[in-house]
This record gives C-alpha cells, structure tokens and sequence, in this order.
C-alpha cells in the first residue's frame, strides 16, 4: 500500500495516494478532473490545458493537475468562478473546427468532446464563421482511420508512436488552427500496435478500419476476457451485442489494464482476433460424412472410445486449466494416454519483447503444471501405438497437413472435438463443435507463471458444449465446477494459499517452486 | 495561417555538400541533445538547396537520429523554411505598421505589375519570389525591403528598380 497524503478539494479534506499527480490521485476516489492530452501511459504534456485547476498557496493562478503531484496539505480548488470559466473556454475553443458529426461518428457515446460538453460546457456555439476544412477519412495504414478535422490535437496518437512503439510514424504539422496530426509523406504506419491509436484518441479522430461504422458504443456489452492469442494472456474486453433475431457476436476486443501483465495495451494482432471466434466454427457435429446431434456424436464417439485398444487423448496448449484437468481425469478413467502435443502454435522469431510472443497459445504453462508430456517424440510414438485418437480441439494441421503421419492418421479412428472447422476436424471420423475462449468461463497461466482467470462472455444462440461437459459425457468423472476448484488448489499451493476461492483481480503470481515447475 | 503539409519530392537523394557537412558537425557540439540540431540543420539545407526538399527532411532526420515526422513538424512549423523551390533571388517585403504606413504597398504593386510576381509567388522564369514578412526591425528606416538576405533600407520603387536590374 503507498504512503497517503491528506489535502483539501474545494475545502473538503481528502486522502488520496502519494506519487501520483492530481488527476490519478483524485479519479480513485471518484473526484474527475476533465482531460485530453494526459494518459498515464504517455505522461503529461500539458498541451490541451483542459486540466488546470487552482492551488492556493501563491503559486501562478492556474496550474495543469497532470503536471502537478500531490502533497500533504495542498489546497486544490476545482468548482471556482474561474476554473469553470476556462475548462468552459478550452471546451469553446476545441469546438470551434470540430463538424459536430456525432450521429455518423464510431466514438460517440464512449467521446470525452461529448462528456465534457455536458460537464463542462453547455452552450450553443458563437462561431458564425466558416470551419476550417481538413482531411477526413485518411487511411495511415495498419487499420487506422484518421479525421483530422475532428482531432483536438492532444497529441497521445504522436506520443504512442515515439514513446511505446518507438517508430514515430505520426508528428503534428503546422501551427495554430492549421496543425494536424500527419504521416510524412508516402510514409504509413507501419507497427504491430497501431490500433491501441485508436482507444487512445479521447475523441473520434482516430477511428479503426476493422470496427468503423459495424456497431454504436451504446449497444456494446463489455465483458472481460483474457485474450488467446498467446501466451502473454493480455488483459481485455470482449465488446458483444446480440442484435434483434441474430446471434451473439463479439464486435472487436478492447485492452483492460493489467500492470502485471499487459499495462494499458494490446497488440493488433490480438486485437482482430475476436474474427477467429466468429468465422470459421464448427457449427453442427458429424459422424462420418453424417451431420448429426452433438448428442448422438457424442454417444458414438463414447462406444468407440470404449471399444478402442490404445486411446490417445490429444490436449490443447489453449485448454483451460479445468478443461485440462476434466480431460485428465477422462484419461484415467478410459485408460488413455495424454500429449500436449503442438508446435504448429509456436512462431519462433515472432516475439517482439514487448507484448507478443513466439508461443500463441495461452495455457502451454499450464500443461506443463499437470505434467502433461508436449514432446513430439512421445507424440509421435504413442500415436503409431493408438488405434483412437481423440483431439480437445488441438489441431494438427495448424501449418498444414503432416506427411509424415498421414497414413497413419488415415488407419486410426479421429475423433475431434473442435471449436472451428479446420482441415483436420474434417479428416476426423466424428467432429463434435465445442466452446470456445470467449464463451466458457476458466483460468490460464501466461508465460509468466501469472495465473488468470476470466468470464464468460458471448452466449451463442445454439451453444456448443464446453469441453468440461464433453469429457463429463464421454465418461469423465471430474466435471463439477467445486470438485475442479479442489483439484486445481492440489495442483497449485499458491491458489490453496489464499482464502477465497477468487483468483485476485489482476492474477495471481505463482511462487518460485511452482513457476520451476511450470517451465520444467 | 497556411496548410504546409505539402512537401515537394526534389527526385534526387539529399546530401550536405562538404562545408555544410562540416557546418553539421562543428554545430552538433553545441546542443546536450541531437534533437537541438533539427533547426540549424534545416537552416543549412535551407542555405543550400534555396529551399527544403522532402528527402532532406528524412536525410536530417537520419542523421541526428530521430523520426522523420519530428524534423517535418519543425519545418512546417516555422514559415521561414521555403518548402518548395524559390525564385533566384528572394525579395521579402516588411509588411508591419512602418512600412505599411511608409508605402510598402506601392513596392508590392510595383512588383506585381513589373515583374509579375505577387506575395507567395515564383515569377514565371524562376528569376525572382515574393514574400511579404512581419517586422524585420528596421522602422526607423521604413519600408525596408530584404533581398537574398540583405537589407535595403528606405526603399521605394526607383531604387529597387536600379536594385533589381543588377540581378541575375
């Protein structure tokens, strides 16, 4: 807990947290000050003044709260005659060019122009002069959609560039009502982040490619999610909605801060992966060229699992720690082998040491915390012994079909449990449709050793089978979700260590014994 | 104030020629930081080339070691960076109170109808440009008119006749 300091608002005494400047110290207990330009990611800058409040101690009559830090006794002024009258003001002056385009604009509703228009301002405009005209709708590359005539200059797009992506593609040219955030010319944004850009700009300047014009902010429910895309387990939002008579789909993923893993961004990669859990599913289950009821696949799939010799249970690097521990608890009921098997979902040299890692799937610490063998050697040698192998949505084919076990894959009986419909769900003599990462609740454990969990977000209309359920119904006996809690805190002592059964908010950091073990 | 996002691709890569080079080097030392040199810099380009061309502005930017967009702000920045090429000779004309008052004016009218040539503009041989500036600090002497850098004090339109003829 960081030391507190005692000061006054508007004469009222209040505690807020030391080192941090006035507008951090006061958002936490609930106490706004109106702002552009600051985000505690990129600094201060004091350009956009929409933050200057009054100390009285004789300091200038005015100073900006971003750049000003608390301390004990300091006597901060926010409703005075005066600070109305300049955050009404600035508010004016960044009216003046702005097209007040709100009903065609991708940022209304979630707009700080709007909110603090509101707050702040609240007058009809005096301007009866033409607006200066700019560009609308530029292209700068990666996804990004700039307007220039709706920017209000807080420079955060500039400062992302060359502070966190250190590319520094954007720059902001020209001066007084002229300057606009601008490219150098025939150059284009060219980073694996750009569109954090995008939830950086506080108004509707920066708009993304992806999700522009496809849903209003209002409609949109948040839910959070931990992003799968790999294994930095990246904090986000799963933005969702439901339309009239249509199905429950996710419209585009937001960052969620998380200081211990991800800070405030995520990359772009990550960002369009929601599409990966819209498209391309496996939508109903089959039985050889038959499509069929998920239950009557099911049964099937349970005779000739029970009918096999040597049963191989193949896990995904992406499972969640419950579905891995149902799936075990199938193995050793059915008598099967196990392998986490899949290097398909390893990019090597793809890591940049910021965000993205060469590993792109979210739980591999996790099998290797349940001691399931990932070798290909063991894979490889269980799979000549098997005559059924049954996949938990772990494909094979991931970078294309294998030679090298074709024939034998063609001999064996597959049974895929997949949450999309990939090459080798169709090679699969039964294919069962699954749940996948935004519709099931579960936990992961990043590269790290943090161990997360996260919701359940999206509810399909016609919702496939968790794979928890799937296991319990092809014979698994470890299914209900108390029994799962009680077999994850035997497995990690961290977890058994705290009291409630809630993994904490921003995850949980395994101790060094169990991150050995995980990396083991 | 005006739109100078504009840059003009000269086609032909950039380089100092040896004494701007060594203009470049001996300035460097004088800044605690490689950003200060972005002005000087795009002063010697200026000295150069008449004029700041875009591949110049990614040479600056290369060479002190920051972003392109960070030298492209400075010089859109400050008006007196020539973004594209300039006449031979460059007659800016003081348009501030002395000299308006003094009959800037008719300098400017005399040009127009002369030479053909109104503020902001190349004449059409590339002989002489035109640009009217703010206070050039020599009221007492108004209007003063400053060609290719030099100032000419107490100017009207004979003698910027007799000034301009000895031009090339």
């Amino acid at each position: 807990m960081a030391e507190m300091v005692k000061l006054f608002v508007n004469g009222q005494e209040v505690e807020v947290e030391s080192g941090k400047n006035l507008i951090d110290a006061f958002e936490v207990i609930g106490i706004e000050i109106p702002h552009f330009c600051y985000h505690p990611a990129l600094g201060s800058d004091g350009n956009c003044r929409m933050c200057l409040v009054g100390i009285e101690d004789g300091r200038p009559p005015l100073v900006p709260a971003c750049k000003t830090p608390v301390s004990e006794g300091l006597k901060v002024q926010l409703d005075t005659e005066k600070i109305k009258k300049i955050q009404h003001d600035v508010m004016e002056l960044e009216l003046i060019n702005h097209p007040i385009d709100c009903p065609v604009c991708d940022q209304a509703g979630e707009c700080k122009l709007q909110d603090y228009y509101m707050s702040y301002d609240h007058q009809a405009s005096r301007m009866r002069v033409p607006q200066v005209v700019k560009e609308k709708k530029m292209d700068l590359g990666c996804g990004v959609i700039h307007d220039q005539e709706r920017c209000v200059l807080c420079a955060r797009c500039v400062r992302f560039t060359r502070l966190i992506t250190k590319t520094g593609e954007l720059g902001i040219i020209n001066r007084s009502d002229d300057a606009r955030v601008a490219l150098f010319p025939g150059r284009s944004l060219d980073n694996r982040y750009a569109l954090n850009i995008v939830d950086l700009c506080p108004v509707g300047a920066m708009t993304s490619k992806d999700f522009r014009f496809k849903q209003r902010a209002w409609f949109l429910k948040r839910d959070k999610g931990i992003c799968h895309g790999c294994s930095m387990g990246c904090n986000i939002f799963i933005d969702h909605n439901r339309e009239k008579y249509k199905d429950d789909l996710i419209y585009r993923f937001r960052p969620r801060l998380n200081p211990e893993v991800n800070g405030y961004f995520i990359c772009d990669e990550g960002r369009l992966g929601y599409h990966r859990e819209n498209e391309g599913r496996l939508i109903s289950a089959r039985i050889g060229t038959e499509e069929s009821s998920a239950d009557q696949a099911l049964q099937t799939a349970r005779r000739r699992m029970e009918g096999a010799d040597k049963l191989l249970i193949l896990l995904s690097p992406n499972c969640s720690l419950e579905q891995m521990l149902a799936i075990q608890a199938l193995a050793a009921t059915t008598g099967a082998t196990v392998s986490g098997f899949s290097d398909g979902s390893i990019k090597n040299g793809d890591a940049d040491g910021y965000l993205i890692q060469d590993d792109k799937s979210a739980n591999r610490a996790g099998l290797a915390l349940l001691g399931v063998n990932t070798s290909p050697e063991f894979f490889e040698s269980a799979l000549q012994r098997t005559d059924t192998l049954v996949s938990f949505n772990n494909d094979l084919f991931i970078t294309g079909p294998n030679q090298a076990w074709a024939k034998k894959l063609g001999e064996i009986q597959i049974i895929a449990i997949s949450t999309h419909d990939t090459l080798f769900s169709r090679q699969a003599g039964i294919a069962i449709p699954t749940a996948s990462y935004t519709e099931y609740a579960g936990s992961v454990i990043n590269k790290d050793g943090i161990l997360q969990t996260f919701g359940q977000a999206v509810c399909k209309n016609s919702a496939p089978l968790d794979m928890i359920r799937i296991a319990g119904l092809l014979g698994g006996t470890l299914t209900d979700p108390e029994a799962l809690m009680q077999a994850m805190k035997r497995k990690i002592p961290a977890f058994a260590a705290i009291e409630t059964d809630q993994i904490p908010e921003k995850g949980l950091k395994l101790s060094h014994n169990e991150a050995a073990h995980v990396t083991a | 104030m005006s739109d100078r996002s504009q840059l003009i691709f000269a086609g032909k890569p950039f380089l100092y020629d040896q004494e701007r080079d060594a203009e470049f080097e001996r300035l460097v030392k004088r800044y605690p930081t490689r950003e200060s040199m972005i002005l000087p810099a795009l002063w010697l380009t200026q000295e150069q080339e008449g004029w700041i061309p875009a591949e110049a502005i990614a040479y600056i930017a290369d060479r002190i070691g920051t972003f392109a967009s960070q030298v492209y702000e400075a010089a859109t920045f400050y008006t007196m960076y020539y973004l594209h090429p300039m006449g031979r000779n460059h007659i800016c004309i003081c348009r501030t109170l002395s000299c308006y008052l003094r009959g800037k004016q008719e300098i400017v009218d005399f040009l127009r109808d002369e030479i053909g040539i109104k503020p902001g503009e190349v004449s059409n041989d590339g002989k002489f440009s035109l640009e009217e500036v703010e206070c050039l600090g020599h009221c007492g002497t108004a209007p003063v008119v400053q060609v290719n850098g030099e100032f000419h004090e107490d100017m009207d339109v004979e003698k910027l006749k007799s000034l301009l003829t000895g031009l090339k």
